[in-house]
């Protein structure tokens, strides 16, 4: 009898574990698009539970359309047909397509536009602000004209767009947003209707909206699901689209995949605590500058899958971009001789010292998030050697990045290793990035007020409408930031993704990023036209 | 007497119970950081400073310990910040989860380390037992994430015979069977690892239990009686050689949350231990209360019912207390 127990339990393991597990899977579904994540879960899709994360802003915005998009090329017709700025009443005018529905079956109007921004106003959708909007007027069922308080150059990235468009008829009743739990929040205009999300698993499901304005998408269900390693999951046909590390460029290729790659929009930064000794000196941040070497911590840390950083912070690749901005090739004796000006001498050891004590900083390091990927790296290590070689005794400490981030909130740092995206992105990153009038709640931001021309600057690009003009002002401030060096941007990393061509979807990454710059190739025109 | 001596370990829990409550009100609180800066200060929003005072007003709401450990009495374990779901909901989400791996591995584990440590004390000195004893100390020196990592990159990278992540097919319309076979296909990496992680000290522990029992007068008498091989092995030694055993085994199910982050992250399997590092990483305290509380209660629930099988499985417990 015990005998036969220990059989039926080998035979019960075997068939459980063994035998089906090999016998295959599931038959993929018909016009049906799987997209690997490693973090899953972003909040559910709509406007006020999103992540304020690009792949939340993602998840959201396959369900809502906005006025205008963008795609490879720039901006493109969305809900608008077309637009127009006239500067003598500072208003934008977009032609809405008639064709446009909600998901409900009823059509989307001028209306919904203008409650959408009366809306905004009342309950801030934090992805833009809406504040130098003074009001919307509806003109027929299709055309409205959105006046403008005061000059915004920014308007057509951050609301034409950017902004989501709210059906007013499920809307307007709602007085608290953020806890309005009904399927109807999930009522939009865009390409996919929103299924499902278990917040267990971090997947989505959505599916394909067949009445859609600019004609039936080319998926008939889009699938997010969670992996901790997307490029297994691409590289054994589990999902059709996942970042890739560039490395495995060659090896997918192979494997029949096609690799796409994204220009440069995301640096990682030397963060500066400015605010404090000996670093509140221009100087020595400048010999900071001088003693890193870019091109070395991309050859040890990336094996070279990078390309070194404007000083300037907006990315080489953008149209206002100012390739005159001042530069710190690698130059140590410059560094050493900078320090020495600042009263330092070489101590025992080769370190410097002043009054006594010796010049000693912290750096901290972490694994960066970069499009929702959590990156690992040896930038820490290559910046210490670098600066200890001058003289600057370095206390790296790696620590996980919210706790990093916590730490340079708080002023609680010396240099710190950080990044961010956006570069590519509209001109108002600069402000983001450098001013605490921008930038407060950010951790990448430099949070630097020091120099009043430069703040200057940066409000005047606000307000100039002219581009021409408005690409003066941000060729001017990117040199006085090279020149302050208020953080330091070091490189761009290599940002590539992989797609399997077989289900007859071209992927690519979007000019200047998807609305605010975000670098994920997810691009829902891919699945439209 | 024997009532009271029954009331005593029950308080005692009871008191061990209230302290890991307030432990988990208020660990997770010193972590640095908070949900704040976690979720906002890298994104793609760039708060303001208004903005960001507004919602940190909104999120650094204090609730004392009473008032934490009042709504626990009445099962309201609190709201995630990150999911906006109830902390009992993502709990028992994830839960069963994490019950199918840790619980099957350690099944496993257990039942295979148990006989292969009785069957190699039984034939000690031959050439099995060395090599069995060589191998295993070898693979209980390597960490879940080293045999977590391999596994993935040669059966699903380079094989492609399993799948790398998840728990089954996201949204895939299955008949039963097949449902079921997609669930085993998705447990088998993640599955192994723990296995090859738990089997080989399940196997040491039991070999080292079954020498000292071998040389004990009872199995020399039942030797001496002339019973056959396997009922001295089983029914006399390894039965007295299990009390270790379950200790382990009972040990590492009340770990089961913690034991399980490492492999349930590599496999993005959806269990607690996920659920666990995705809040930490965004500082969700309630969540991380929930989730340290649930598996603090297992540890002494688990603790607790391994006292009463103690005395089940050896009388002479039972009698000494």
């Amino acid at each position: 009898m015990k005998r036969s127990m220990i059989k039926l339990h080998y035979v019960f393991i075997i068939a459980v574990f063994f035998v089906y597990s090999i016998a295959g899977t599931a038959a993929p579904q018909p016009r049906e698009i799987r997209i690997a994540d490693s973090r899953g879960d972003w909040g559910y899709p709509d406007p006020y539970r999103h992540y304020p994360r690009g792949p939340g802003y993602v998840r959201m915005i396959w369900v809502f359309d906005t006025l205008i998009w963008k795609d490879q090329n720039g901006y493109i017709p969305a809900l608008a047909e077309t637009w127009s700025f006239d500067a003598g009443r500072q208003a934008f005018t977009f032609n809405l397509n008639p064709k446009a529905k909600w998901h409900d079956g009823r059509p989307l109007t001028s209306e919904d536009v203008v409650f959408t921004l009366e809306y905004f106003k009342r309950h801030p959708y934090r992805w833009i602000t809406v504040d130098n909007v003074s009001r919307a007027e509806a003109i027929g069922p299709h055309k409205v004209i959105i006046y403008l308080a005061k000059a915004y150059s920014p308007f057509l990235s951050d609301i034409g767009g950017t902004m989501p468009v709210l059906p007013k008829h499920i809307w307007e009743p709602v007085e608290n947003p953020a806890s309005f739990n009904d399927p109807k929040t999930f009522i939009g205009s865009g390409p996919f209707m929103f299924r499902d999300f278990n917040k267990a698993k971090g997947t989505y499901l959505y599916e394909a909206f067949p009445e859609y304005y600019q004609g039936r998408p080319r998926a008939d269900r889009l699938i997010y699901v969670r992996s901790g390693k997307p490029l297994v999951s691409l590289a054994n046909g589990e999902v059709d689209l996942a970042n890739i590390k560039p490395e495995m460029a060659d090896p997918l290729k192979q494997k029949g995949m096609v690799i796409i790659k994204d220009e440069r929009g995301w640096n990682k930064k030397l963060m500066i605590n400015h605010k404090k000794l000996p670093f509140d000196d221009k100087r020595f941040r400048q010999a900071i500058a001088y003693a890193v070497n870019q091109q070395e911590i991309i050859v040890k840390s990336h094996r070279g899958f990078a390309t070194p950083a404007s000083y300037g912070l907006l990315s080489i690749d953008h149209e206002m971009y100012n390739p005159g901005t001042s530069t710190y090739a690698y130059n140590p004796e410059k560094a050493v001789h900078l320090i020495e000006s600042l009263g330092y001498r070489k101590g025992a050891g080769g370190h410097f010292v002043k009054d006594g004590q010796p010049l000693k900083v912290e750096l901290l390091s972490s694994n960066i998030t970069v499009a929702g990927e959590s990156v690992a790296d040896r930038d820490g290590e290559v910046i210490k050697k670098q600066l200890e070689s001058i003289g600057i005794q370095v206390d790296l400490v790696n620590m996980e990045q919210a706790t990093t981030d916590s730490r340079i909130k708080n002023w609680d740092f010396d240099l710190a290793v950080s990044g961010h995206g956006g570069i590519c992105g509209d001109a108002r990153i600069l402000n983001e990035m450098i001013s605490s009038h921008y930038g407060a709640g950010s951790v990448n931001s430099a949070r630097y007020d020091a120099n009043p021309e430069l703040n200057r600057l940066m409000e005047d690009q606000m307000l100039e409408m002219d581009q021409d003009k408005r690409k003066a002002i941000v060729f001017k401030i990117q040199e006085i930031y090279a020149e302050d060096v208020p953080a330091i941007s070091l490189y761009y990393p290599d940002s590539m993704a992989a797609y399997n061509p077989d289900k007859g979807i071209q992927w690519f990454y979007t000019r200047g990023g998807i609305s605010k710059g975000i670098p994920i190739p997810q691009n829902k025109m891919s699945l439209i036209k | 007497m024997r009532s009271v001596g029954q009331i005593k370990p029950v308080a005692a829990y009871l008191l061990a119970g209230l302290i890991m409550i307030y432990a988990s009100y208020s660990m997770p609180r010193l972590l640095p950081g908070d949900f704040v800066t976690a979720m906002y200060s890298s994104s793609h929003v760039t708060l303001t400073a208004d903005q960001e005072k507004e919602i940190r007003a909104y999120y650094s709401r204090q609730e004392g310990f009473g008032h934490y450990l009042s709504d626990l009495l009445t099962f309201n374990w609190g709201y995630s910040y990150a999911f906006l779901t109830p902390i009992n909901d993502l709990i028992l989400e994830a839960l069963p989860w994490t019950l199918l791996l840790m619980g099957g591995a350690h099944v496993i584990a257990m039942l295979f380390g148990f006989i292969a440590g009785v069957e190699t004390a039984w034939r000690r000195g031959g050439c099995l037992e060395k090599a069995g004893v060589g191998s295993m100390t070898v693979l209980e020196g390597m960490p879940e994430i080293a045999t977590g990592v391999a596994l993935l990159l040669i059966f699903a990278l380079n094989l492609g015979w399993f799948p790398a992540s998840g728990a089954e097919t996201a949204y895939a319309v299955h008949s039963p069977m097949a449902w079921a076979r997609d669930l085993a296909r998705h447990l088998v990496l993640p599955l192994s690892s723990l296995v090859l992680a738990y089997f080989p000290g399940n196997f040491l522990l039991t070999r080292g239990s079954m020498i000292m029992v071998l040389r004990e007068q009872f199995v020399q008498t039942a030797r001496a009686k002339g019973l056959p091989p396997a009922r001295v092995r089983y029914a006399h030694a390894a039965r007295n050689a299990l009390l270790p055993m379950v200790t382990r085994f009972g040990l590492r199910i009340a770990f089961m949350v913690t034991g399980a982050l490492v492999v349930e992250t590599i496999y993005s399997y959806p269990g607690l231990g996920t659920l666990l590092f995705n809040a930490i990483a965004v500082r969700d305290l309630p969540l991380i209360q929930g989730i340290v509380l649930f598996s603090s209660l297992m540890v002494l629930f688990v603790n607790l019912a391994l006292e009463y099988v103690y005395g089940w499985i050896d009388p002479r417990v039972s009698h000494a207390s």
